[in-house]
């Protein structure tokens, strides 16, 4: 029996961008609502059973007030931490209950979270947060009756869903986290509010996915040498004086001069030294990794991120083979 | 009868009404899982579940208003402020809708709430959570005030109170919630507007309410050596008040001392004496002395509380002066 | 806007002298030498230190009940506030207030506060008054989770944001108001999602990470200071003791309160400090040993005070 698994970030859209950029306000109750598209969008094309992440606010939980959903629902079994680990470890869950698809919503972060768990199992992340360029902004109920296209196996895989690369992050040659979109070398000390927008303490950019129209740190280099998530491919650039200036916007509503001092593409399984040690790392958003004094790191480029579900593509198939023509 | 502080007998009043009157509800900060603050609604989670104890927010004018509210659509809410200082979140719900709803809206409104709070000094917990106010609800039209000295009469009186049909409110004075006495385990109502003779004499009306009446029975005791014989009276409600028995209490004793821990400035006790004034004058042998606290907040430091709250020297002395005992410090 | 060395250091002391501090108080408290009520701040001393490290001598700040990690933040002088607690004639305020209204109008404190929601209008006042007078100041307001419930909260938040004043709003959520605990106290789960309510920027921080909260208040002051109006920073937080001493805890469980101690601000901030070699052991100590004198001169200080005499309760009631 399909089963499809949601993971709605309860935490997203309401960090510090909001203050020091002009980010989108996205409270809970908008995420509820949208759950609730993508549960009557599931049960439309007829998955029969859905595991959710449960959280602290209860979105699923609410969701379900107002609706009938044919269909069994239950959580995530773990205790909450209240972080992103509550993520990683309901993508886990999901997966090796034989999910056949994983809907998130959240942002860049959440789904880096989610990627951890995930293993092979398709994900459709809708956007919520601020700054996000992995999701993207799609109608719950198109995501919905996506998600269970996929996972009831009524649309080729291979024309609906993309291999997407990932950065993964070497401490002294030990694997310890990875990036979906970008690895940012920040000149601080700590993590601290988490977000990145003070570009003058940016020194080396890592990114996975480059386009001229997103938003955030990689549409620098979307500016410079656009790149797509499934191309086997990375663009590494030194930010200092002296160096080409690009506009960018960086962040919601704040544009500014950065200026690229080196750039270089990299290839499947390259790797390239952090210049900045001791520095912090942002990854896909938000200062994640300490890096002590001391301490060897690299950023690598590797093949097996995951398994992403295009909407488009994916009800495009639909379209062409008929799936929903009854 | 049973042995029981002031709080467990308040909290029999509690159980027992709910368990006759399905309609009863308790809401307030604190009173379920915890019991209330101190104490009073320990248990009546687990008996009567949170429909009907109902854990709030912090929010005074919602728990306030929600009673109002509740009541004029056929709850009768007991809702508990928790510290009587905190009324000022809360006030308009009380004076200007629970209040005025009967007669505003041609007597056929229906308000049965009891609003408990504690109040009090005495335990350090300085200006904003040791306050008596019981003036400020004496002074409006539609409100009933009760305030109890015993267990005895806490019991009697929240039965009543929760039986009455109007808004009332129900003080709580902090030192007497360890108070211990004998209370019957039965339901039993004690009329509101119904005061007590704590301690009869001859020589002088002593009118106190709440934990000054322990200090005055205590004082009485003492002058008893001394050869005065005074008269203790606990109106046990301020509004509506027994005149009656005061008034007869100064018709034989011709002196009066009022002693309550509000300040005294436009204190209940004011209205005390100018009732008498009015309506007794001719009996009276003295001057009214009013016993009171001093026309400030409550003040933190232990030697300035002690300072602010009435004792038993000052009640002495006060009786001694309007008996004319020359033995007057 | 990087913190420097001593910035940091500065923000890890004030941190410690809270913690050492409202140690000291549960002692005295134990002892039977503070009268009343005592809300220690212990668990949350990031969230004051984190704001106060942006604010100036003349800003102001109104507190809560839980004010003393507020009034150290903001400069308090710890000799003046032990012997306010102990009720003695020189404290703070000559032993008429206590703990739950130590102040300090020099420091531009505008009192700890015995009223849950008291805080939040007197913060937008003083924000209007600044406003008016054309001066750069500005006002926060410290205030809880509980506090979030009151109506003068969100009526004080609605007139700042209509009058655009010079003020930051800082929640500290830490979970609980006495017994009741957010997840039943309110059907949002972050409080910052108010401020949407108001038209402000509400953001959402870990109030165990110092570090970040500067961060959050910096821009939020700097935006109130340039006269682009107020915002709130909820800070996730938890009290490690009960909500006053001798507090039986029966509404939290003791798992939740260890999750939340190995989350402890000041080790956290030590220990992040130790590992990037801002601060070395022997400067701990250091540190440490001198709060530790100034707190034992608090203690003496406050213990050989005298009382006030009891003539002295009618003074100060009114200006003459
Ligand atoms: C108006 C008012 N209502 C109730 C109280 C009693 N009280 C004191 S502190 C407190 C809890 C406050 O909770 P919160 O705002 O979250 O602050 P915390 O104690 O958690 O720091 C309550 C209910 C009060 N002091 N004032
Ligand atoms: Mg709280």
């Amino acid at each position: 029996m399909s089963l499809v698994g949601i993971i709605a970030n309860p935490a997203s859209g309401k960090d510090i961008r909001r203050l020091v950029a002009f980010g989108s306000v996205f409270g809970n109750q908008e995420k509820v609502r949208i759950v609730r598209r993508v549960l009557l969008g599931l049960v439309a094309v007829g998955v029969e059973r859905i595991c959710y992440m449960p959280d602290y606010f209860g979105i699923v939980e609410r969701a379900l007030d107002h609706i009938k959903v044919p269909a069994t629902i239950f959580p995530a079994n773990f205790s909450l931490k209240g972080s992103q680990e509550d993520s990683v470890r309901a993508a886990r869950i999901m997966r090796e209950k034989g999910a056949t698809c994983i809907v998130t919503i959240g942002g860049d972060g959440t789904n880096r979270a989610v990627v951890k768990g995930s293993g092979a199992a398709p994900i459709l992340p809708i956007s919520t947060g601020t700054n996000n360029v992995f999701p993207s902004m799609v109608e719950g109920t198109i995501a919905g009756l996506a998600a269970g296209l996929i996972a009831m196996k009524r649309v080729p895989l291979d024309e609906s869903t993309f291999l997407s690369t990932k950065l993964e992050v070497l401490v002294n040659g030990n694997v310890v986290d990875l990036a979906l979109v970008d690895v940012v070398v920040c000149d601080d000390l700590f993590v601290g509010s988490r977000a990145v927008w003070d570009m003058d303490k940016v020194r080396q950019i890592f990114l996975n996915q480059a386009q001229p129209d997103s938003i955030g740190l990689s549409s620098i280099g979307g500016l410079i040498h656009p790149i797509n998530a499934e191309e086997p491919l990375s663009l590494c650039l030194e930010l200092g004086d002296g160096g080409r200036p690009v506009t960018a916007p960086v962040a919601p509503g704040i544009i500014k001069q950065v200026f690229i001092k080196g750039q270089r593409i990299m290839q499947m399984g390259d790797e390239i030294a952090v210049s900045v040690v001791p520095s912090i790392l942002a990854l896909d958003g938000e200062r994640e990794v300490e890096i002590r004094p001391g301490q060897q790191v690299a950023i690598r480029l590797e093949k097996d991120g995951p398994v992403v579900v295009d909407v488009k593509q994916t009800m495009t198939a639909a379209m062409k083979n008929g799936s929903l023509l009854r | 009868m049973a042995n029981m502080s002031f709080a467990q007998a308040l909290n029999d009043a509690h159980k027992l009404e709910m368990e006759r009157d399905p309609n009863i509800y308790v809401a307030g900060e604190d009173v379920g899982v915890y019991g209330g603050i101190f104490g009073v609604t320990a248990g009546l989670l687990d008996q009567f579940t949170d429909k009907r104890v109902r854990d709030t927010p912090i929010t005074e004018s919602a728990i306030v208003g929600t009673a109002v509210g509740a009541a004029a659509a056929g709850l009768r809410p007991v809702i508990e402020l928790m510290f009587v200082d905190f009324i000022g979140v809360a006030f308009d719900q009380l004076y200007n809708q629970a209040a005025k709803m009967k007669y505003m809206f041609g007597g056929k409104a229906k308000l049965p709430l009891v609003m408990r709070a504690c109040c009090g000094a005495g335990i350090g917990a300085a200006a904003q959570h040791s306050q008596c106010l019981e003036a400020w609800f004496m002074h409006v039209p539609g409100l009933k005030v009760v305030m109890p000295s015993t267990p005895y009469d806490a019991k009697g009186l929240l039965i009543s109170s929760i039986r009455d049909d109007n808004p009332v409110v129900f003080l709580e004075h902090k030192l007497l919630y360890g108070m211990e006495g004998e209370v019957p385990e039965e339901a039993y109502t004690i009329p509101l507007g119904q005061a007590d003779i704590k301690r009869e004499g001859q020589d002088v009306t002593v009118v106190a309410t709440a934990q000054m009446v322990n200090l005055s029975l205590s004082v009485a005791e003492k002058l008893s050596g001394d050869g005065i014989s005074a008269e203790v009276v606990d109106p046990r409600t301020l509004s509506p008040l027994d005149e009656e028995t005061i008034l007869e209490s100064v018709r034989k004793t011709h002196r009066l001392v009022i002693v309550h821990e509000e300040v005294k400035f436009a204190g209940s006790g004011a209205e005390i004496a100018a009732m008498v004034a009015e309506k007794a004058f001719d009996y009276l042998d003295a001057p009214i002395i009013r016993v009171a606290a001093p026309f400030t907040p409550v003040p933190f430091s232990p030697t300035l509380e002690a300072e602010f709250i009435p004792n038993e020297d000052k009640i002495i002395q006060a009786v001694k002066t309007v008996t004319g005992n020359p033995n007057v410090a | 806007m990087s913190l420097t060395n001593e910035q940091m250091i500065g923000m890890y002391a004030n941190m410690k002298k809270i913690r050492m501090f409202e140690e000291q108080v549960a002692e005295l408290f134990a002892a039977g030498k503070i009268p009343g009520f005592v809300h220690l701040y212990v668990g949350e001393e990031a969230v004051a230190t984190g704001v106060c490290a942006n604010l100036r001598e003349d800003d102001y700040i109104t507190s809560t009940h839980r004010g003393h990690g507020h009034l150290i933040s903001k400069g308090g002088d710890i000799k003046l506030m032990m012997a306010e607690l102990l009720g003695k004639k020189t404290g703070y305020c000559k032993g008429k207030g206590g703990s739950m209204h130590i102040a300090d109008l020099d420091l531009g404190i505008l009192g700890a506060n015995g009223i849950v929601g008291g805080g939040p209008p007197l913060a937008s006042g003083a924000a209007l008054a600044s406003q008016y007078q054309g001066k750069d100041l500005v006002t926060v307001c410290f205030f809880g989770d509980g506090a979030a419930n009151q109506g003068t909260t969100h009526e004080a938040m609605n007139l700042a944001t209509c009058w655009k004043l010079p003020v930051v709003f800082v929640n500290e959520n830490n979970m609980y108001g006495i017994s009741s605990c957010t997840l039943n106290s309110m059907c949002v789960a972050d409080i910052a999602d108010r401020a949407a309510a108001y038209d402000m920027p509400g953001v959402v921080v870990d109030g165990n990470d110092v570090v970040a909260v500067y961060e959050a208040a910096s821009e939020a002051l700097r935006q109130a200071r340039e006269g682009e109006g107020p915002s709130l920073i909820e800070c996730k937080t938890y009290r490690h003791k009960g909500h006053f001493e001798g507090d039986p805890c029966v509404y939290r469980n003791e798992e939740e309160l260890q999750e939340w101690k190995a989350k402890d601000p000041v080790l956290r901030f030590e220990k992040k400090l130790l590992d990037m070699q801002v601060l070395a052991r022997e400067k701990i100590d250091e540190i440490k040993d001198s709060i530790e004198k100034d707190l034992a001169k608090a203690v003496s200080f406050a213990e050989e005070s005298p009382f006030p005499d009891p003539s002295e309760i009618i003074e100060d009631v009114y200006t003459p």
